[in-house]
């Protein structure tokens, strides 16, 4: 088995100073490190009841990364990983965006410790203001033939109208890393717009949250992708998923209203560039 | 002539020569402009949402008619105040059932003072506010055995936890509130008012989708009260559920963003309706 580092990680762990990282197969699969202090265990209960939960429709299901249960991996020193689907695996050049769902990435049955630090974390960012933050992206530039990702530091200041500019960069061809040149948002019906496109989907999640009761989704992400190989042609094959499951609680029969709330936060500014790139507005 | 309103289940009531709210007999509602800028902010709300052309129609409904600022006799004594002159919502009701639930899983803001933050966190931790997105803030309920009403202590409602909440949003439409608590609340009254084409749910739901992309104002730690007649006068109608939302101290210009605090707890408080009246629905079938 020939395990490597993946190679667009735009958020989240990465293998660095001895401590290990994620890593990936050429079989399509992808070795999550079992985190310390049960978030690991946290993680894998919730992967083995999702994917025995009769009740999510498959039309759901498709939104969740495959969970291939556990393994010890020699290269880490047989540490236990999580096996799932590597998402990217079918993609050749994609461009990637992460997003940490909910006006709070804290929980009741958190420490304090822990909710202090989400507090601070969360009103740094645009968590409290506009229900979502943007944890890391990746973006294909066609022109300059290479990939761009913005300086974490610098995302973790942006404010909305930095989040409406890295959500319009994200779809867009023109010179990225230079900060003068408007972003052209030139995918944007492809990736954002469409039967298949991104809003669609994100709205067909919507609905379940509004009913589900199974789980509470704390401080997960929702993650989005699509492919720049077949893109001048239209196909931009985008995907929203879900990742991240090591806060997830049980619902108790309660919906999801903290993810919920920023996801229909998320899909309105979704929509409104959407909007604008189809009235071909030149102001912001 | 101006008297203490009967059915005030939450906030400021002006009793014991306090501060507080007044009603008249023409269905007027006043209610005085509180110190520290809040009553200021609750004007400056009804001035810009009563004149605001971009509120459609339907959703203008859910809210007070707005009288603007008059000068009141206020209820402590202290002379003439300015007092918010709003519509009564319980007006035209005989004998209302009545209750207010602060909606958001979040009562707090950003920019608000360290010390109105660490007041706002640890009620909203104490109580529902963050595990369900909303908190009941009081009611009172007709007893139709009794012919009384039950009217919880505010400690009392302020301490449930989920299942209390639940409880008191089935004992809000049944006939037996008062019964003892090893009795179930029968929810006889669950599918008139939170059912049907005009019932509560059927409100909520009309709001939910205003709210699912509305970016003009942002509702902190704004209530949805709910009222319903208990005065039997033989019409089809007779229960005339109504859902308005109230006070407006801490809204703040939306500033191109939903109110996705909003949002969240409407829709877990819309899921809790939808399961009581699923449930009588299926209560009948089963005869309980």
């Amino acid at each position: 088995m020939h395990l490597k580092a993946p190679e667009h990680q735009v958020a989240g762990h990465i293998a660095k100073d001895g401590k290990p990282g994620p890593l990936v197969d050429d079989k399509g699969r992808f070795f999550k490190p079992l985190q310390g202090d049960s978030r690991g265990e946290i993680e894998v209960k919730f992967y083995e009841s999702f994917s025995s939960n009769t009740e999510v429709p498959a039309h759901i299901r498709r939104y969740f990364p495959v969970y291939h249960g556990t393994q010890a991996v020699e290269s880490s020193d047989g540490a236990a990983m999580i096996v799932l689907e590597n998402l990217l695996s079918k993609y050749s050049k994609p461009s990637v965006m992460d997003v940490k769902m909910g006006s709070r990435t804290w929980y009741p049955e958190a420490s304090e410790e822990y909710i202090q630090k989400c507090l601070r974390k969360d009103a740094r960012s645009t968590t409290v203001s506009s229900g979502f933050r943007i944890s890391g992206f990746e973006v294909y530039d066609h022109k300059e033939l290479s990939f761009w990702k913005p300086d974490r530091k610098l995302l973790n200041g942006i404010k909305v109208d930095g989040v409406r500019l890295a959500l319009r960069k994200f779809v867009s061809s023109n010179t990225l890393s230079d900060t003068s040149s408007k972003p052209d948002s030139a995918f944007a019906s492809s990736v954002y717009g469409g039967s298949n496109g991104i809003l669609t989907q994100l709205l067909e999640l919507k609905t379940w949250f509004e009913n589900q009761t199974f789980y509470h989704f704390n401080s997960c992400s929702i993650l989005i992708i699509y492919e720049n190989e077949s893109i001048q042609d239209g196909d931009a094959r985008a995907q929203v998923k879900l990742v991240d499951f090591a806060h997830v609680h049980d619902g108790n029969g309660v919906i999801d209203h903290n993810f919920l709330g920023g996801l229909c936060s998320f899909i309105n500014f979704v929509r409104d560039i959407l909007q604008s790139s189809d009235d071909q507005s030149t102001q912001d | 002539m101006l008297k203490v309103p009967e059915h005030q289940v939450a906030g400021h009531i002006a009793k014991d020569g306090k501060l507080g709210p007044l009603v008249d007999d023409r269905g007027r509602f006043y209610k005085p402009l509180q110190g520290d800028a809040r009553g200021e902010n609750e004007a400056k709300f009804y001035e810009s949402f009563s004149s605001n052309k971009n509120v459609p129609d339907h959703i203008r409904g859910y809210f007070p008619a707005y009288h603007g600022v008059q000068l009141v006799e206020a209820s402590n004594g202290s002379g003439k105040l300015p007092h918010l002159a709003l519509e009564d919502v319980v007006s035209g009701y005989a004998k209302p059932s009545v209750m207010d639930v602060k909606i958001g899983s979040r009562t707090w803001y950003p920019d608000v003072s360290e010390e109105y933050f660490d007041k706002c966190i640890k009620k909203d931790r104490e109580t529902t506010t963050v595990s369900l997105g909303f908190r009941v803030s009081g009611l009172k309920v007709f007893d139709h055995l009794e012919s009384g009403f039950w009217r919880p202590d505010k400690r009392v409602v302020l301490a449930y936890k989920v299942d209390g909440a639940r409880t008191a949003l089935r004992k809000f439409v049944s006939s037996n509130p008062l019964a003892e608590n090893s009795v179930v609340p029968d929810c006889a009254f669950a599918s008139e008012v939170y059912g049907g084409t005009n019932g509560i749910l059927a409100q909520l739901l009309e709001l939910k989708a205003w709210f699912e992309t509305q970016t003009l104002y942002h509702f902190n730690s704004c209530s949805i009260l709910m009222v319903y007649e208990n005065e039997s006068g033989g019409d089809e109608r007779r229960r005339r559920a109504r859902v308005k939302l109230v006070d407006f101290a801490h809204v703040l210009d939306g500033n191109g963003v939903i109110d996705h605090n909003f949002f969240g707890g409407l829709c877990s408080f819309i899921k809790f309706i939808k399961d009581i009246v699923e449930s009588s629905e299926n209560c009948c079938e089963n005869g309980h």
